[in-house]
């Protein structure tokens, strides 16, 4: 049995007009499955505002889905009231992807680190301070910044105060939601390497939400990718990389940038980002891409197995893989 | 004859001055950036990058304090004016796309108003053309449906919508000077692409100058003409992109170059051992010193100076 299982989530946000009347619905997460075992780590990535942090917050329970379903080691979340879903508090946790609004103003780091520590009764009053300081070290951090405000700090410095503080209640799962946006290459080393240490020793699941190619390969088992709302490919890390399936994997692969001055500049998408208000019709992406046909503006890709743990929603599977170009 | 540069900033220092010591956030930093160029800063998070930003517009949070140096647009010393010009330049002259949107976006303005206030202010139009305007940059920054997401509060957005909208404010006033702070870091590498693009053909099309700050080297190579890496509040080697990506000088600067993941790569990644050192302590010798894999005799003992090494490249480090 995973850990996580998550059965067809839909999310949608009426939109206003300038009348404040609703006027149509934006479909924020649409259909979306996938689980995540014990001691696994899910790679989430996919273009900006395809709905990545709303599918973790509905999986946390933080938004309300319109539909679907969430287990968590075979209880369903969904429909829990506030009350019913405090034990699972603890056991889930969430580094949200924007820190400093996550991190209230008026606590020190101190304060903030030993509040969880002290809610959940995870440590006896004398050792507290002691495992502020170790949480602090873990993620490069030390006991000088224990007083400060988090105003106080750089914007990566915040960004691992957050990881500190998840990692502080001994979670199950935690949603990482671009955990390591804001640091330096060495730090976001240690913290990668942090993170699969906790997963080793603790048995730590991971749903890991990031826009930088190299990091989600490195950290993933398995890795989903999303486009306007959507899954559109899912598959173990090394598969995905190799054999891309779905024409806007391939153009993520190719939009990587080399640390080369030398290198020619990565190009940029072509055609118009469509919008979650009205999608296109047939497959989200045909606007944009170099594979479609008139199918593709006619009928909606099912998310299909073409190998036992490869899943894909596009009409031309096996022609995609023609503009990868090798780095 | 040489055309000065842009901007000039020469032995800039910003202190902040908390309970608990001084932290020397920013300790003599120097760079140029020519009209049209762009310089990239880079180094440790916590290393000073975003309080050397702040400083040159003048906008370093309490109890931080600019103690030292010259900041020069063109011919005007930024830390002299009177603040009445130095609001002028700001949003005219030199615009910032800050590190954190959440902290800059107004919560309770829907975003259009916040673009179209730009317009408005400084290129004087109506608030209906400002509106018009407002939805072009929205496409511009690849933002879909734009005309509706002018009526979205911040909130509505996704982190990587929001820091387009900041891109999408910074860019409204058609400024001489971007300095453009972690600019992408919430964008996948797509949009990412389509941003830099859009900021290649601003440098390209107006001259514009850029100070940007980022980590990730691959936007850093193929973007910037010349970098600074800093270390603890201080700029530790400067030079052309070719230069330093080729032939890194400063240990930290060859730590950092081996860091960078590649795809396919899976075993453990390297770090750079240990970690900033405290700010707040008098230290006397190179700053590095701790996590140097190679420190040599006057290590110890005295800071080093940076140094021209080779026309174009300088390092501070003893062992050059
Ligand atoms: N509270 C809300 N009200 C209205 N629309 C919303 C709300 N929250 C999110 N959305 C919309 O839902 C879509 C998905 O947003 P989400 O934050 O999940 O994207 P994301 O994949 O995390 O993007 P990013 O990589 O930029 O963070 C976006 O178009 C966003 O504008
Ligand atoms: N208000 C403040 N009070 C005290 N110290 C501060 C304050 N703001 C920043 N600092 C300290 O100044 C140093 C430089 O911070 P800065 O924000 O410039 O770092 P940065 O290089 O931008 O890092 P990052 O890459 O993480 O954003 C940090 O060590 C930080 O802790
Ligand atoms: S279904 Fe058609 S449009 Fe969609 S990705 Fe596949 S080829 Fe492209
Ligand atoms: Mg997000
Ligand atoms: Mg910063």
């Amino acid at each position: 049995m995973p850990l996580l299982e998550v059965k067809n989530l839909r999310k949608s946000f009426r939109m206003k007009n300038s009348l404040g009347r609703t006027s149509g619905q934006l479909i924020a997460v649409n259909d979306v499955s996938l689980n995540v075992k014990q001691g696994e780590t899910l790679g989430l990535v996919g273009e900006s505002g395809c709905g990545k942090s709303t599918t973790g917050k509905l999986i946390l329970q933080l938004l309300h889905p319109d539909a679907g379903q969430v287990f968590f080691a075979g209880e369903e979340l969904t429909g829990l009231s506030p009350k019913q879903m405090r034990p699972y508090r603890r056991r889930m946790q969430m580094i949200f992807q924007d820190p400093f609004s996550s991190l209230n103003p008026r606590m020190t780091i101190g304060e903030i680190l030993r509040e969880p520590l002290q809610i959940h009764r995870l440590a006896p009053a004398r050792q507290l301070r002691e495992r502020v300081v170790d949480l602090l070290e873990r993620v490069g951090l030390s006991a000088e910044h224990e007083l400060r405000y988090p105003h106080e700090f750089s914007g990566g410095q915040r960004q691992r105060v957050g990881i500190a503080r998840a990692l502080a209640v001994e979670p199950q799962l935690i949603i990482a939601d671009e955990p390591v946006s804001a640091l330096d290459l060495s730090v976001q080393a240690q913290i990668l390497n942090l993170l699969q240490k906790f997963q080793r020793e603790q048995g730590l699941s991971y749903i890991f939400i990031a826009h930088d190619l190299a990091v989600i390969e490195h950290v993933s088992d398995r890795i989903a990718v999303m486009y306007l709302g959507k899954i559109v490919e899912l598959t173990n890390a090394q598969e995905l990389y190799k054999n891309p399936r779905h024409p806007y994997t391939e153009a993520l692969l190719n939009a990587v940038p080399t640390p080369d001055p030398g290198h020619p500049r990565p190009a940029a998408l072509k055609g118009e980002i469509p919008s979650p208000i009205d999608p296109p019709t047939g497959c989200y992406f045909h606007p944009r891409c170099p594979y479609a046909e008139t199918i593709c503006r006619q009928q909606e890709p099912l998310l299909e197995n073409i190998s036992e743990d490869h899943c894909v929603a596009c009409h031309f599977v096996s022609r995609v893989g023609r503009y990868l170009f090798k780095k | 004859m040489t055309t000065p540069p842009r901007l000039d900033v020469q032995n800039l220092q910003s202190f902040f001055f908390t309970r608990s010591g001084l932290i020397k956030a920013v300790n003599d930093v120097s760079f140029s950036i020519n009209q049209g160029e762009t310089l990239a800063l880079v180094g440790e998070s916590g290393c000073g990058k975003s309080m050397t930003a702040l400083s040159l517009l003048r906008l370093l949070p309490a109890p931080g304090k600019i103690v030292g140096g010259e900041v020069f647009l063109d011919d005007r010393d930024l830390l002299r004016l009177p603040d009445i010009e130095m609001r002028r330049i700001r949003g005219n002259d030199i615009a910032m796309i800050f590190q954190e949107p959440m902290t800059s976006l107004n919560p309770v303005l829907k975003i259009g108003e916040q673009i179209a206030e730009v317009l408005r202010l400084h290129k004087g139009l109506s608030q209906k053309a400002a509106l018009k305007q407002a939805a072009g940059l929205l496409t511009q920054v690849g933002i879909s449906d734009p005309v509706r997401r002018l009526r979205d509060y911040p909130h509505q957005l996704s982190g990587g919508q929001r820091q387009r909208i900041m891109i999408a404010i910074a860019l409204a006033c058609d400024p001489k000077l971007l300095i453009a702070d972690e600019p992408t870091t919430a964008l996948d590498v797509t949009i990412q692409a389509q941003i830099m693009d859009l900021l290649l053909e601003l440098k390209q099309q107006r001259q514009m100058t850029m100070l940007l700050i980022s980590h990730d080297l691959g936007i850093v190579a193929g973007n910037a003409d010349k970098i600074a890496v800093m270390y603890a509040g201080q700029i530790v080697e400067y030079g052309s992109i070719e230069k330093v990506f080729h032939n890194p000088l400063h240990p930290y600067t060859q730590g950092l170059l081996q860091c960078i993941p590649r795809l396919g790569q899976r075993h453990n990644l390297p770090t750079i051992p240990g970690q900033l050192p405290d700010l707040r302590k008098q230290l006397t010798g190179c700053l590095f010193l701790d996590r140097c894999s190679g420190p040599c005799a006057p290590c110890s003992k005295q800071m080093p100076q940076i140094k021209e090494i080779e026309p174009g490249h300088s390092v501070r480090c003893w062992r050059y």
